[in-house]
């Protein structure tokens, strides 16, 4: 039915640490479709953030194939890999990392720099976002400002700027307290279902974990075990 | 939100280091600034000594050209009142001067002695011992004088009463003018340089002249008063005929009247102070001169040739300062470029330095822009940016502070200028040649070359840790600290 967003075949990384060779992932098959909402999961050390780095195009795969809406991305030089994080990428990170002498508007702004010439457009476009993250009003306030929740609503505000085909989120409720990850994995679950948004999430947490429809368990660079969310899948069952 | 503001808030975002470090380097920039302007300066006024020491030995050279044959007779000082009768006979010698401010009292005669009549390079009549005229007829008959000029000279001015430390007190002139009595007959006027060459407005003195004067710029500026005006000196009314320019034989302040206008004018009738002697020929000079010193060893002769050897000794003295000045010159440019590379060197280092550390302390924020897609090219180009407008910014302190203390920078960073060797110490004889004091001043276009070293070295610092800057690898935005 929908077509396949991210998809790797035999995908391999291991860290060289000297003359040691560490493996991180072996022979990873992963596919993603247009819409879904996955969780990973798995034990510290299990390769999540490798997975999730080399299908960010911020790390590159030992051997295999990384497909980004058809573009064998682990093939290209890294000229061209920039153009495909800004364009159809959306980065969420567990510490928010948003510039802190940006407001909140101009951290949002920034992945459009490159793409959007009208800075009128930039503008709206940043203040439209944040008010889809529920930051109406914030636009001007610098991180410090903004509450670790609020930070990391304008961090999702950001990663959807360009409109990606995906959002790669790496433990985004680690550094949350119990509300505020609801909140924010409410969220994402949100813009999955309203916009639509193919987001991919690594979590330590079950609860959060609960909300995504497919979960993933990575062990030992291995995709081990395969689940159904509990809500999100009950949830889309019902509206389809 | 363009890369430029975002370095501006990056520089402001830790002020207190951006102030540290744009101070530092608004220094390295003023003190770039200021040694080529201590240089300029130096060089300047070298060029000013070599001038004026230049023009004061042709001018020199060519009043000893012009009186080669001439003789020049004073009194010596410590034989003043030679030739006086005895005070209580009354009828001949110097009576007092009717003005208390005329300076024909013995001890304050004339500005003070000046054996030689040597001073700034130029002539002037030396002699101010009064010596009685008709004593000394006999040099006209001695072998090869071809004619004698006697000369009286008078300063008039005020007394200054001027009280010692240890509380005795001295009574000096000040002179405001000096007047000059030539004997104005046809021969010696036409034949022989007695009076100023260089007129510059009405004409010269001339044979049988009387009751006119004829004055030197300064005097008209003195009197307030004009060709064809009259004056009034001491007393008596002259018709100014004309004015001379100072030249090689007359001093600024003198002004020139027939000789016996001058004698009657300071009652002096009867009294000179120089005798100009003038050989036939300028070989039989120094036969003349010893003759006239055997026959009034009382008498300071001078002939022109003396004053050639010490014309020569004081000229090569000149060159030596010349040669120290020039040979300090270059020493001060070797320092002067050997300190210019160490501080663009800091400079750069600075820079180089505080962009590392800048780019090492935001690691993680430079991989978060990669990992959102930025280039390595705009992330490069907002580091240079950075560097070159920290830089900027140290440029325009480094001007300020250049403009307020770019004399005092100068000073403590170049040797100063040594013109005169230590045989020339505490000799002012070569007044307004000794400028040591080299005024620095920071011209614009220094100015605008120490803009264009704080882009150019802010660059160069900033090259390398631009580069370190976009190599970081997107995936230090992952990184849980
Ligand atoms: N840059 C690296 N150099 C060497 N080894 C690395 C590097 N990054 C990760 N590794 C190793 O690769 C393996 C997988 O690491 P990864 O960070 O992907 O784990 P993770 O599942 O994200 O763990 P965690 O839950 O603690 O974040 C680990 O053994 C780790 O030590
Ligand atoms: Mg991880």
């Amino acid at each position: 039915m929908s077509k396949p967003v991210l998809k790797t075949e035999k995908l391999t990384k291991s860290y060289m640490l000297g003359k040691r060779s560490i493996p991180a992932l072996s022979n990873l098959n992963l596919q993603v479709n247009a819409g879904e909402f996955v969780a990973i999961m798995g034990p510290s050390g299990s390769g999540k953030t490798t997975l999730l780095n080399i299908l960010g195009c911020i790390d590159k795969p030992t051997s295999g194939q990384v497909l980004l809406d058809g573009v064998d991305v682990a093939a290209l030089p890294e000229s061209e890999l920039y153009k495909i994080r800004r364009n159809k990428i959306g980065f969420v990170f567990q510490t928010f990392n948003l510039l802190p002498y940006l407001n909140a508007r101009e951290n949002v702004e920034l992945p459009m720099e490159g793409k959007i010439k009208s800075k009128s457009e930039r503008r709206r476009k940043a203040s439209e976002l944040l008010r889809m993250v529920g930051l109406s009003g914030r636009e001007e306030h610098r991180p410090q400002k903004l509450s670790a929740g609020e930070q990391q609503r304008v961090a999702i505000a950001r990663a959807l700027a360009n409109d990606p085909a995906i959002i790669l989120a790496d433990e985004p409720t680690g550094n949350l307290d119990a509300r505020n990850k609801r909140e924010i994995v409410g969220l994402l679950a949100d813009l999955n279902v309203n916009q639509g948004t193919t987001i991919v999430m690594v979590t330590h947490d079950s609860h959060v974990a609960a909300h995504t429809e497919r979960l993933l368990f990575l062990n030992d660079g291995k995709i081990t075990k395969e689940k159904q969310g509990l809500h999100l899948a009950k949830k889309k069952a019902e509206c389809s | 939100m363009g890369v430029v503001t975002r370095a501006v808030r990056n520089i402001s975002r830790r002020k207190i280091r951006a102030l540290l470090v744009i101070i530092a380097l608004g220094f390295c920039m003023a003190i770039m600034i200021s040694i080529p302007s201590g240089v300029i300066a130096n060089q300047e006024s070298t060029e000013a000594l070599s001038q004026n020491l230049s023009s004061t030995i042709t001018q020199t050279e060519a009043s000893i050209n012009q009186t080669l044959t001439q003789i020049e007779c004073n009194l010596s000082p410590s034989m003043e009142g030679f030739g006086f009768a005895p005070p209580d006979s009354g009828s001949s010698g110097f009576s007092p001067s009717q003005s208390g401010s005329s300076s024909f009292t013995p001890g304050q005669f004339g500005g003070g002695t000046r054996p030689g009549g040597f001073g700034g390079g130029s002539f002037s009549v030396g002699g101010t011992t009064p010596m009685n005229e008709s004593l000394y007829s006999g040099i006209s008959s001695i072998d090869g004088v071809a004619a004698v000029a006697p000369i009286l000279q008078v300063s008039e001015g005020q007394n200054q009463t001027i009280t010692a430390p240890n509380g005795r007190t001295f009574t000096r002139l000040v002179p405001d003018y000096v007047i000059e009595g030539v004997p104005l007959t046809s021969d010696l006027v036409e034949n022989y340089p007695i009076l100023p060459s260089n007129i510059t407005a009405g004409r010269n003195l001339q044979a049988g002249d009387s009751g006119v004067v004829l004055l030197s710029e300064n005097n008209t500026a003195f009197f307030g008063v004009g060709v064809g005006d009259t004056v009034t000196i001491l007393d008596q009314e002259f018709t100014v005929i004309g004015v001379h320019g100072s030249s090689g034989v007359s001093d600024t302040t003198t002004l020139y009247m027939n000789l016996s206008d001058a004698q009657s004018l300071t009652n002096n009738t009867g009294y000179i102070t120089t005798l100009y002697v003038f050989a036939n020929d300028s070989s039989i000079v120094t036969d003349v001169a010893n003759a006239i010193s055997s026959l009034h060893p009382e008498l300071t002769v001078t002939t022109a040739q003396q004053r050639l050897a010490q014309l020569q000794a004081l000229q090569s003295s000149y060159k030596t300062a010349l040669e120290n000045a020039e040979a300090s010159i270059s020493q001060t440019q070797a320092i002067a470029l050997e300190e210019i590379i160490v501080v663009v060197a800091a400079t750069s280092l600075i820079v180089l330095f505080v962009m590392l550390y800048t780019v090492r302390e935001r690691t993680k924020e430079i991989g978060t822009l990669k990992a959102i897609g930025f280039s390595n090219w705009t992330v490069m180009s907002q580091f240079m940016i950075e560097g070159v407008l920290i830089s900027l910014i140290a440029g325009v302190v480094g001007i300020a502070i250049a403009t307020v203390a770019a004399p005092m920078l100068s000073s403590l960073l170049l040797p100063t200028v040594n013109t005169f060797g230590s045989t020339f110490a505490g000799r002012n004889s070569i007044s307004g040649a000794t400028s040591n004091l080299a005024t620095v001043t920071v011209d614009p276009q220094l100015m605008l070359m120490a803009f264009g070293a704080a882009v150019l070295l802010g660059a160069l610092g900033t090259l390398y840790p631009a580069w370190r800057a976009a190599k970081i690898r997107p995936a230090e935005a992952m990184k849980y600290e």
